[in-house]
């Protein structure tokens, strides 16, 4: 297996605050790759140390063979990041933006245009290049960021929440252009969102609550070990199928018109189905999504 | 960091609103001198005197000249500022762009705005003076003046750092910058004369680095402008003048030669320069 970020045991504290709380974990090769938690979980903190602004207490973190700490302008010229607000300059188009900052890399000349065209072409920033950053939408400021984030061609992105704050449509074309650059680049993406719809796409997702992992897996992996399948029937009388349901030990729950079945085994469904056979209007099997997996994990909804 | 210098340039000239502000105090200055200070200095001169309105046109060339680039440069670092409160440097730092590269493309680049805003002014006063007293600055003149203008934008520019490194927000940055705006006019002894202040502010006056660069352009502007209006006179009202006006500057009866204003500015570029990189080295192992 390819690892192209390890970290270690890594440790940040503010005083009482375990911010980040002695975090192992590695992020393979080309592979889409999400932290997932609350808000307040110590996800920025980790991508902070990561790309080399803050200093961790303890632990150690390696990017594609260079060690943090040791160094740090090899791991900056090999990785890109997106911060959660635009960091680019309001007055200047986004051509001037991208170019001014390709060069920080040493970019320049044919070089420096060459990859501009690249990246122009990845993120779809074409039409308003030669428009102010700050005259931009919501939507172009976030595709204008991204496209100044792989101006140096870099081997592992960071997006901190990349797609917050942006209406749902904006969100969704935003992400199609993440997904898309990380197939056709074959780039290492690694992301913090607390949109599950976006976790769910992720190859390798890590929750991560109150400094700590919680738990790891793929999306599958993770709603299959901790969320359940449910049963929904549309009933014909309450009073009746309570009554079965009750006299069987099945718990449930109503809910507009439907009992709801949480399952330990998607099969425990024919058993349950049988026995209220007679009472059923119409009846589905919902399997447990990401969002399920999460409450049981952290024991909290994720938008707060 | 020339590229960096570059994009520092063009983010200040696209702010047409900092362009102003920055230009602000300087503006009030030339008003004020124009619609009141001017007859109230100018009727202190004897009647009938040839050139006295030149003489004065001069002198407040002289000290907007002195100022125009400190005020400048203050708009220039508010670049650097506003890069820290909008936390724009946390892209910077997530590239290998070395920290002394950022911190030289901020200094370069307001000493450049701080030149450009001068030799602007310069122009405009030249043709103002022209316009109104038909006199010309000689090309030796002319010479020493930009010569000056560049040794005193680094001086300028050396201070106006030093204040700006402390600076981590926009508010804060706009009242300083008012602030010291406005002093900068008194300071410098530019809305009054040097001797029409009280001994306490003269002694002041006569440390502050701004006054010694106000002298400075002062002996090279009037000079001539004053030989002409003290054609004739005895020595004494001459040099009544001189030490009023802050053209001349005397500890007791000491004068102060133009080489140890000279001097005196670049300690100043050196002292203030050499404890912000100071300040900024530490700070960022802290």
């Amino acid at each position: 297996m390819d690892k192209i970020l390890e970290v270690e045991h890594l440790k940040k504290y503010y005083g009482q605050i375990k911010a980040v709380d002695d975090i192992s974990f590695y992020v393979e090769r080309g592979k889409l790759f999400a932290f997932l938690g609350p808000n307040g979980a110590g996800k920025s903190t980790t991508i902070d140390i990561i790309c080399t602004f803050l200093k961790p207490d303890s632990g150690s973190v390696s990017i594609d063979g260079h060690v943090l700490g040791k160094d740090d302008d090899a791991i900056r010229s090999s990785i890109g990041v997106v911060f959660q607000d635009g960091f680019l300059d309001d007055l200047l188009t986004v051509e001037e933006n991208i170019k001014y900052r390709g060069s920080f890399y040493g970019l320049k000349g044919k070089e420096l245009q060459d990859a501009f065209d690249r990246v122009v072409e990845a993120t779809g920033v074409k039409d308003f290049l030669k428009r102010q950053y700050k005259k931009l939408s919501g939507g172009q400021r976030r595709r204008s960021d991204i496209a100044r984030s792989l101006i140096h061609t870099p081997k592992i992105l960071f997006l901190d929440e990349p797609t917050t704050g942006l209406d749902p449509q904006t969100r969704k074309k935003v992400w199609e252009t993440i997904v898309k650059m990380q197939r056709d680049l074959g780039m290492t993406v690694f992301l913090t969102t607390h949109y599950m719809e976006e976790a769910t796409e992720a190859d390798y997702v890590i929750i991560i609550d109150n400094g700590k992992i919680a738990a790891r897996g793929t999306p599958y992996d993770l709603r299959k070990n901790y969320a359940n399948d449910s049963l929904r029937i549309e009933y014909r009388d309450l009073p009746t199928i309570e009554t079965i349901l009750k006299t069987n030990g099945i718990d449930c729950r109503i809910h507009n018109g439907e009992a709801i079945i949480p399952l330990k085994k998607t099969l425990d469904a024919l058993q349950i189905l049988d026995l209220c056979k007679g009472e059923i209007k119409s009846f589905e099997v919902l399997s447990g999504t990401l969002n399920d997996a999460f409450i049981n994990i952290t024991g909290k909804e994720i938008r707060e | 960091m020339i590229i960096f210098a570059l994009r520092n340039f063009k983010v200040f000239i696209r702010d047409r609103l900092a362009i102003f502000f920055s230009l602000l105090s300087v503006i009030i200055i030339f008003a004020l001198y124009t619609l009141f200070l001017n007859n109230a200095w100018s009727s202190a001169l004897p009647d009938g005197v040839e050139g006295g309105q030149a003489l004065m046109d001069g002198w407040l060339m002289a000290g907007i000249l002195a100022v125009v680039s400190f005020t400048t440069t203050m708009g220039a670092y508010g670049t650097m500022v506003d890069d820290k409160a909008k936390k724009i440097y946390k892209d910077f730092s997530s590239s290998p762009l070395k920290r002394t590269s950022l911190v030289g493309g901020y200094i370069i680049s307001s000493y450049i705005i701080g030149v450009i805003m001068s030799i602007i002014s310069l122009v405009f006063l030249y043709i103002y003076m022209m316009i109104r007293d038909g006199y010309f600055l000689g090309w030796l003149e002319t010479l020493q003046v930009f010569g000056l203008i560049l040794l005193v934008t680094l001086a300028n520019s050396a201070m106006v750092f030093f204040i700006t490194i402390f600076i981590k927000s926009n508010t804060a940055f706009g009242t300083v910058s008012t602030v010291v705006g406005t002093l900068m006019g008194f300071l410098a002894g530019i809305y009054m004369p040097i001797g029409n202040f009280p001994k306490f502010v003269q002694g002041v006056i006569k440390v502050f680095p701004v006054s010694h660069a106000a002298s400075l352009f002062r002996r090279v502007i009037m000079g001539d402008l004053v030989n002409k209006v003290f054609l004739g006179a005895p020595d004494i009202y001459r040099e009544d003048f001189l030490n009023i006006m802050g053209v001349d500057f005397a500890f007791g009866d000491f004068l102060i030669l133009p080489w140890m204003q000279i001097v005196y500015l670049i300690a100043t570029t050196l002292v203030f320069y050499g404890l912000s990189l100071l300040i900024v080295s530490l700070k960022k192992q802290s």
